[in-house]
């Protein structure tokens, strides 16, 4: 066995591998928290905005317009520290550490909703107006023909660009450091400068992608499902 | 005796902008006829359709449903019922599209159990029991499960007609059933559509099969330019038409053959 590949494994087994491992996959459990409860608010927030944003009061219209314009057009993490910080320096709110976490759930949230809702907008669009006017003549409600017209078949259409989203989403978990909030990528950075190693960087990075994988298997599964209509 | 009138409209005038796509037209359909509706492209045949069926509303004139009034004449402008009453009044018609406009996510089942269940509100089980006959009837029996895409076009708008049909119309419209089928698909929708008028179904036809409509239909209308030319039984109008304009448009279509 080369010395180096001893090495390597002799390593794996020591005690501050596993003191990495543990640390990483008990804060891999704030990440995976970030992940759902940012999907949970930003999918219905994002198609409520994409509703909004194709209304016929122009002014709602507008409002929303400017809004997914600022959210697409400024940094993810730049938004967050706003979030975090805004209320102190706004209103004189003191900070408090556990304000940390709803920060990142509520600028996460915010930020994907935008990009959630011109995915649906682009859904809706694809979807041929005599789709509503059959509905209209066989005497469905607006919100009947939404819900069960035109909305099923929109998230069919979307499911890909959503994915994307989704899988982006995973890794800009990552942005939380900013504030200091103890999801992973926080923990390998700290375990790195204190034990000087790329280690942990690494081991966060297989986390990562195993769950990334994990969502790209799903949304397959997903789209596979859907597949039965054109 | 006359029949109950089923639909009538006067003096319907529709414009896009300043481009006037309907002046002054009127029709009253009486129960168990068959009117078809000739003309080029661009008479406002299609226009005329969407005003019926309450998918453009009109800017003057009158419609209404047997003893249901859609919308009334005021000096400014056609004034419509509440949108509660137009709601009720959709149950008097059917109308089938050119592009079929099937719900493609639902199974043909779905596709015309739906509204008579949860927009209707009827009674599941005689709902399915209506289903099943109708698709029989349409020769689609078999079919219930498979969804729009694995169908042909012909039997795609045969589900179409069937979806209509289950609202249980006074009134079927139909905007160029065989216009969006290869052709030899039509002849299949063609011979539901002469199954259903010898049932006495009161039908109003936009068409370019101008053979089958002087077949099938017992009123012939030809439209151009946004007013009806010509009208009256089909022997007359396609037959030995006394315009100008009816003239050139048969001709025309008589020589493209």
């Amino acid at each position: 066995m080369p010395p180096f590949l001893a090495e390597l494994l002799e390593s794996l087994s020591a005690p501050q591998f596993r003191y990495t491992l543990t640390l990483l996959f008990r804060s891999f459990g704030t990440t995976v928290a970030i992940f759902f409860l940012t999907l949970l608010y930003a999918l219905p927030l994002g198609l409520l905005i994409c509703l909004f944003r194709m209304s016929k009061f122009s002014p709602l219209a507008w409002l929303t317009r400017a809004y997914i314009s600022v959210m697409r057009g400024t940094p993810l993490m730049l938004q967050l520290l706003v979030i975090f910080f805004g209320p102190y320096f706004l209103f004189g709110i003191p900070l408090s550490t556990s304000y940390r976490f709803p920060a990142v759930i509520i600028a996460f949230s915010l930020n994907y909703a935008a990009y959630f809702a011109e995915i649906f907008r682009g859904g809706f669009l694809s979807i041929p107006q005599g789709q509503y006017e059959a509905a209209q003549v066989l005497g469905y409600s607006r919100l009947q023909t939404l819900n069960k017209i035109i909305l099923p078949q929109v998230l069919k259409r979307t499911l890909p660009p959503v994915t994307n989203e989704v899988i982006t989403l995973t890794k800009d978990t990552s942005l939380a450091f900013a504030i200091a909030c103890a999801e992973m990528f926080t923990q390998a950075k700290q375990l790195a400068s204190s034990q000087a190693s790329m280690t942990p960087y690494l081991v966060a990075g297989a986390f990562y992608y195993a769950f990334n994988f994990l969502v790209a298997a799903l949304m397959e599964y997903l789209e596979r499902r859907m597949n039965y209509y054109r | 005796m006359e029949k109950p009138v089923v639909f009538q409209v006067q003096h319907l005038q529709k414009s896009f902008g300043h481009l006037a796509v309907l002046k002054d037209i009127s029709l009253t359909v009486h129960s168990g006829q068959v009117v078809s509706i000739i003309g080029p492209s661009g008479s406002g045949k299609s226009t005329f359709l969407r005003c019926a069926t309450l998918l453009e509303t009109m800017d003057h004139g009158t419609m209404r449903y047997l003893d249901d009034v859609v919308c009334q004449d005021t000096p400014k402008g056609s004034r419509y019922a509440s949108s509660g009453t137009l709601r009720k009044l959709r149950s008097h018609f059917g109308l089938v599209f050119q592009n079929f406009n099937l719900f493609p996510h639902y199974s043909v089942m779905q596709n015309i159990t739906d509204a008579p269940l949860y927009v209707q509100k009827r009674e599941p089980k005689a709902v399915l029991q209506e289903a099943t006959a109708l698709l029989e009837r349409i020769g689609l029996q078999g079919k219930e499960n498979a969804y729009p895409c694995e169908l042909s076009g012909g039997q795609q708008q045969r589900v179409s007609i069937a979806r209509a049909l289950m609202g249980q119309p006074e009134i079927l419209f139909f905007d160029e059933p065989t216009s969006a089928l290869d052709p030899e698909l039509t002849g299949e929708i063609l011979k539901v559509i002469r199954d259903l008028a010898a049932q006495m179904m009161t039908m109003v036809i936009v068409t370019h099969e101008i053979s089958f409509a002087r077949r099938v239909s017992d009123h012939v209308v030809f439209m151009a330019d946004g007013v009806i030319v010509e009208q009256g039984p089909p022997d007359q109008v396609i037959g030995n038409p006394s315009h100008p304009r009816t003239k050139a448009f048969l001709k025309k279509l008589h020589d493209g053959r």
